[in-house]
């Protein structure tokens, strides 16, 4: 990536969408659906998931960005979605837990690392720890244990499955490489 | 009954979860839904004078606001410990009185999440302040020593010989205090209910540990027929102590969903669970253990003071775990409770176990190195057969095992005595430290419902709730191979009112209590198809076939268990809603579970960072029925260890009462990188006394020791000895 | 959370002129991990937003300019932080970035926002009813006198003594990083060490900078101390969690002795701290762990414990000479 500062550019004007209203309409691509959403503007990305889509695998745990069971990408990145405003994601792609395997059924390979690794416990953290995961291994994070210790430790999961968790991530991203 | 160790099987309800299928309370986004809201008391103690809602109300969508005006027609459910329900028997915004810094004072409920939010942050109150008092030495506390209480008849000392004297007479003492500060739960599933009416039966969505004690509590706290209420809890989000019990929550949520006729969404932000649920207590341990010069511990003396609250007398239960981990001739333990201006503590995970064993397990590491003794060595040698306390036999105490085994997991041999003497060429310190746990056998009745239909289907619905101990998975592999049914096939209803009595789930007694239960479902199920196949049956038919042959769509047994000695009457005290627990001392033998933990520990050499690159935890926890969930159990009893070692405190600011830290930023539990290689074993051999099974419990005995284990093998890298917990940098600079 | 206004502005000057028109209530939103936050807490109760995530002129970053780096406000912490050449070159700057908060929110926190980013102090973040001079001016400090294990040792007044939080900003620090930012009156550059104001009688003002005043560019001057260099974060956990006592050093050496040394620490002060006394000890010293330290208690001259804290100017001073340590290894590979 390399920036261009323009300073012609920063001086350019062009009209700005002002919204002095309560709700907000977005479009958003969630799981490959698109949609057009009326949301308060004040919205979480995780609470739209959740009370408008009752898409509910994606979690609150904190609502401050603290434990990661949230976590859903936008625009193939993970985010903490409690702490991203729904307003930000218009015109933007979300993937969560219920879009990451295929419609078939199959699972995705992450999704079955878990179940037999026994990466998870009571499963509340497991969505936004999978999430997190795919994430980890398609960023190149997931070269070592240490290195997925490291960028897994935003998935707080309180039952303790952590060492279950990074052999499953060890084992799916080797499945990943392959797919 | 089978002697076969059990496979491994696949967490049956693991395909549903890695999918974010299960679907947890919070879940419920139904169309319809009003989201409620609270405000919460400013002040440490005192009353609320005024709640001003004017500018709360002027919020549009805001649809209900409640307050103390409005629950008249409310009484409090009890303390769960006090014959009652709840997590405590104060139930707020039934008077003006605030008893604690956080407790509401108000309910919100509007048409989103949003706006309940908004308006809740706009509810203003004037109060009237009094002085409180919310650590341990604070004036104005208020010290119960528990044997005065009525409690005695309930949770009796640990007492065996004159533990006073023999230590007085001991050639070899050790004494040392030990500190363990609040902590709190942190599932992270936040506390939250749905509640809706359907004519006149309330019906109620929550992760719990008692969805009974739920059920009955609201019948009561509403003044309602239990007919009328149902509860249903498929999934618990982590429970760990926290859910076990009618939180403060859910009567508020029922009540907004009467006035509203709507299903109401009741969401507890995380800082407010911080302290509107229960905790784990302050605790300070006096423990004095007296030896002769060849080892053997002829006493031990554990003293306690433990945090409760104003309004409830949350019981002590430390020293009759403490007891039981030697063959301590004589011993003598004393609680006492100190009321200080907090919600009621309660259980958290190995609630006294943890805190007991770190206490006593220090102290006979103390007394190793006063002897000059390896400390698994000494173990060894005070290990009994018999209990320190009834003097009956133990139905099995398999300790010296875990001992031996995970010292050679482990490598122990490869350690040097002296303090200080290992470390890295880089100045790197290490240590290993060894500790055991132990944690009481109880078994509380269950009623087991068992359903086979002929087109291969298995229900069995019975009490137990699912917080991802793996219980549903147990139930599956239990019945499994009782009716030669794929696990998959079997459906466990669990954590429903209207399945079976549903008795609070906790104590580890969870696998004790359901896997014989559903064995004798089972069984009286073979019975059964035998007796409908008129004998005649091979051991490949299914029950489906058998079924089939017999022209029958369906066939149920129902089958009723309890602890040994339990009288029948139990089973009533079971559909109340109220613990039933039998045990651990039974009529002639006594059942612990037990654990031995194997620790290193590196530190750096000057910033002291502690890292635990590996643990070797060797369980005796009875027949394991699920070795894989049973695994993580333990995986995550030692996580927690080392968080409660290390990590977790709950801040308190004697200023302003409550607590400080209230989020999971500030209230550090361990991540991901503070956890590396944790090697697990069982024993794997069946108590059959304890019960038809051989199941004991595990999910707590996994936590207990742990903390002991780290801090003694931080004294052998260091010299120091750290007995307040948790250890942190500042005390290795 | 209270009701606002949302825009989301298509240029740099746009941006800039909206908030200018506002009142003072109007705040610039970017990757939003602070901003937000804090609104959910009712901490900051902005009337109007603006968002400037669509700005993709202030989204990119160059790291091979023959005299400076240069970072768009908007780049992602988690994108700077993966930058080969940054990685290589700069080792401090990027485990400044890594050893921040998780992944997810270095995927979204921007590298103007992340500077920022503000304390956090229960007392200040917690609300009613703690006293703070910072979120309600005039109601006094509770830290001074209350649980204050995590609070500052450096720079802090009688008013506040809340530290600041960041990690980046430390490292720009060290390397004598400097700002762009465009106000209604035009660009202005700013020096990332005179960025963030001690709290003195005012801590609610934290920057020197004017509320309608947008950050663009963070420029770094190419040094050649970059390959010798690190972020050194001592915190209560392995990870996912704030500093403790963090250092950013950069060392040159030639042989055994420092002939160049940038030292600056995060977690101890109310500000970034420059520990420039700590680099005038170490140059032209050989660098052993007994001059790391000398140079460690030089950071820390001056710390002012409370109640809890006092054990961080230990911890201080050992971090900064482990880092020191760090970075020479590196300085001696390069």
């Amino acid at each position: 990536m390399v920036a261009t500062f323009d300073d012609a550019a920063l001086q350019a004007e062009t009209t700005v969408a002002s919204t002095a209203t309560a709700s907000l309409q977005i479009n958003v691509a969630v799981n490959g659906t698109p949609h057009t959403l009326t949301v308060d503007i004040r919205s979480s990305l995780l609470d739209v998931l959740r009370e408008h889509l009752v898409l509910t695998g994606a979690k609150k745990g904190c609502d401050h960005g603290q434990c990661g069971a949230c976590t859903v990408h936008v625009d193939g990145r993970r985010v903490a979605s409690c702490l991203t405003l729904a307003a930000q994601v218009d015109g933007r792609q979300v993937t969560t837990i219920e879009g990451l395997s295929p419609r078939d059924g199959s699972l995705h390979p992450m999704q079955q690392a878990f179940i037999d690794h026994d990466a998870l416990q009571c499963g509340y953290c497991t969505p936004g720890q999978i999430m997190a995961a795919v994430a980890c291994v398609q960023e190149g994070h997931a070269t070592s244990t240490e290195q997925i210790r490291e960028y897994m430790s935003g998935n707080l999961c309180r039952c303790g499955a952590y060492v279950g968790i990074v052999a499953a991530i060890q084992d799916a991203a080797a499945k990943m490489k392959q797919v | 009954m089978s002697d076969m160790p059990f496979p491994n099987t696949p967490r049956v309800d693991a395909t549903d979860k890695v999918r974010g299928a299960a679907l947890f309370c919070a879940d419920d986004a139904r169309a319809g839904m009003a989201h409620a809201a609270l405000a919460v008391a400013t002040i440490g103690r005192g009353y609320v004078l005024t709640v001003d809602t004017s500018a709360a109300s002027a919020v549009p969508g805001v649809r209900l606001i409640l307050t103390h005006d409005d629950f008249r027609d409310v009484k409090s459910a009890g303390f769960i410990m006090g014959g009652g329900y709840g997590f405590q028997s104060l139930l707020p915004m039934l008077s003006q009185a605030v008893a604690y810094r956080g407790q509401p004072i108000a309910l919100v409920a509007a048409d989103t999440l949003e706006t309940a939010t908004e308006a809740a942050a706009l509810v203003q109150a004037t109060y009237e302040a009094e002085p409180f008092s919310v650590t341990l030495d604070a004036p104005g506390i208020e010290i119960v020593n528990q044997a005065d209480t009525p409690l005695k008849n309930f949770f009796p000392e640990a007492i065996a010989g004159d533990a006073d004297k023999a230590f007085e007479e001991a050639p070899v003492k050790v004494e040392a205090t030990f500190t363990c500060p609040p902590q709190h739960q942190n599932p992270i599933e936040l506390i939250a209910t749905v509640a809706e009416w359907k004519d006149d039966k309330l019906i109620v969505h929550e992760g719990t540990q008692n969805a009974e004690a739920i059920r009955h509590g609201l019948a009561v706290a509403l003044g309602i027929s239990p007919e009328h209420v149902e509860v249903i809890s498929p999934y618990a989000g982590g429970g760990f102590g926290l859910k076990n019990s009618l939180q403060m929550q859910t009567v508020l949520a029922a009540v907004a969903a009467q006035r509203l006729a709507r299903p109401v969404k009741l969401v507890v932000p995380r800082t407010q669970v911080f302290h509107d649920a229960s905790f784990r207590p302050a605790t300070r341990h006096h423990v004095r253990i007296g030896a002769d010069r060849a080892g053997h511990m002829v006493a031990a003396i554990h003293e306690v003071d433990a945090q409760t609250s104003r309004h409830d007398l949350f019981p002590g239960e430390y020293a009759s775990t403490s007891a039981r981990l030697h063959g301590f001739e004589h011993f003598r333990g004393h609680e006492r409770l100190v009321r200080t201006d907090v919600q009621t503590p309660g259980y958290m995970r190995a609630p006294f176990e943890h805190p007991a064993c770190f206490a006593m397990e220090s102290c006979v590491d103390e007394l190793a190195y006063v002897l000059g003794q390896d400390p698994v060595a000494l173990r060894l040698a005070n290990d009994t057969a018999i209990d320190p306390i009834s003097k009956l036999p133990f139905s099995s105490r398999r300790v010296a095992d875990c001992l031996r085994r995970g010292a050679e997991l482990f490598g122990w041999g490869a350690r040097t005595m002296a303090p200080e003497s290992m470390r890295e060429d880089d100045g790197t310190l290490i240590g290993y430290g060894v500790a055991t746990g132990a944690y009481p056998g109880v078994i509380v009745p269950t009623i087991a419902r068992l359903k086979v239909t002929d087109d291969g289907g298995v229900v069995i619905s019975i009490g137990g709730h699912e917080m991802g101990q793996g219980i549903r998975t147990a139930l599956a592999a239990a019945v499994s191979r009782k009716l030669g049914v794929p696990a998959e096939r079997i459906e466990a209803v669990i954590g429903d009112t209207r399945a079976a009595p549903q008795h609070l789930t906790a104590g580890s007694w969870g696998t004790a209590s359901a896997i014989p239960a559903a064995d004798a479902a089972a069984e009286s199920m073979l019975t059964a198809l035998r007796e409908l196949a008129s004998g005649d049956i091979s051991a490949s038919q299914t029950p489906a076939q058998i079924l089939k042959a017999a022209k029958r769509s369906a066939l149920e047994v129902e089958v009723q268990t309890k602890a040994p000695g339990q009288p029948d009457a139990i089973f009533d005290r079971l559909r109340s809603g109220l613990v039933s627990v039998g045990g651990p001392v039974y009529a002639d033998f006594v059942t612990f579970s037990y654990i031995a933990h194997f620790v290193e520990v590196r530190i750096e050499p000057r910033t002291r960072r502690v890292r635990l690159p590996r643990v070797v935890s060797v369980a005796d926890c009875g027949r394991v029925v699920s070795p894989l969930t049973a695994a993580s159990q333990v995986r995550g009893g030692v996580v927690w260890g080392i968080g409660a070692t290390l990590r977790e405190a709950s801040e308190v600011d004697p200023r302003y009462g409550g607590f400080l830290n209230a989020d999971l930023a500030e209230y550090v539990i361990p991540v991901n990188a503070d956890i590396g290689s944790i090697e697990v074993e069982f024993i794997d051999e069946p108590d059959f006394k304890f019960n038809s099974a051989g199941v004991k419990g595990l999910g707590e005995v996994a936590m207990t020791g742990v903390a002991a284990a780290i801090a003694n093998a931080i004294f052998h890298a260091t010299g120091r000895r750290l007995r307040d917990l948790p250890i942190r940098i500042e005390h290795l600079l | 959370m209270r009701p606002f206004t949302y825009t989301k502005a298509a240029t740099v000057a746009e941006a800039v002129r909206v908030v200018a028109a506002a009142d003072r209530e109007t705040r610039f939103l970017a990757g939003g991990t602070t901003l937000y936050d804090l609104m959910k807490l009712n901490v900051e109760t902005p009337t109007s937003i603006v968002d400037i995530n669509s700005l993709s002129e202030l989204s990119g970053f160059d790291t091979s300019g023959s005299n400076e780096l240069t970072f768009g406000a908007l780049a992602r912490m988690s994108d700077v932080a993966a930058d080969p050449r940054l990685m290589r070159e700069y080792p401090a700057l990027s485990e400044s970035l890594w050893r921040a908060a998780s992944q997810q929110l270095r995927n979204m926190a921007s590298f103007g926002g992340n500077l920022l980013q503000r304390t956090r102090c229960a007392y200040f973040r917690g609300g009613e009813p703690f006293a703070c001079n910072k979120r309600n001016p005039g109601s006094g400090c509770a830290a001074r006198e209350g649980v204050n294990r995590g609070h500052a040792l450096l720079g802090g007044s009688s008013a506040c003594i809340a530290v600041y939080p960041g990690d980046l900003a430390i490292a720009l620090v060290a390397f004598d990083a400097s700002i762009d930012v465009l106000g209604p009156n035009g660009q202005r550059t700013i020096a990332v060490e005179h960025l963030h104001r001690e709290p003195g009688t005012t801590p609610h003002i934290e920057t020197v900078l004017e509320p309608d005043e947008l950050i663009l560019r963070i420029r770094v001057p190419v040094t050649h101390l970059g390959r010798g260099s690190t972020y050194h974060k001592i915190r209560d956990r392995e990870s996912y969690a704030f500093a403790l006592a963090s250092a950013a050093v950069a060392i040159r050496m030639e042989g055994d002795t420092v002939q160049d040394a940038r030292i600056a620490i995060g977690g101890l002060a109310t500000r970034p701290w420059r520990a420039r006394e700590a680099e005038k000890a170490l140059i032209g010293q050989p660098l052993t762990l007994l001059t790391a330290r000398a140079a460690g208690d030089a950071a820390l001259r001056g710390a002012k414990p409370t109640n809890d804290n006092s054990f961080r100017i230990e911890l201080g001073a050992r971090t900064v000479a482990d880092a020191l340590m760090i970075a020479k290894q590196r300085a001696l590979a390069s």
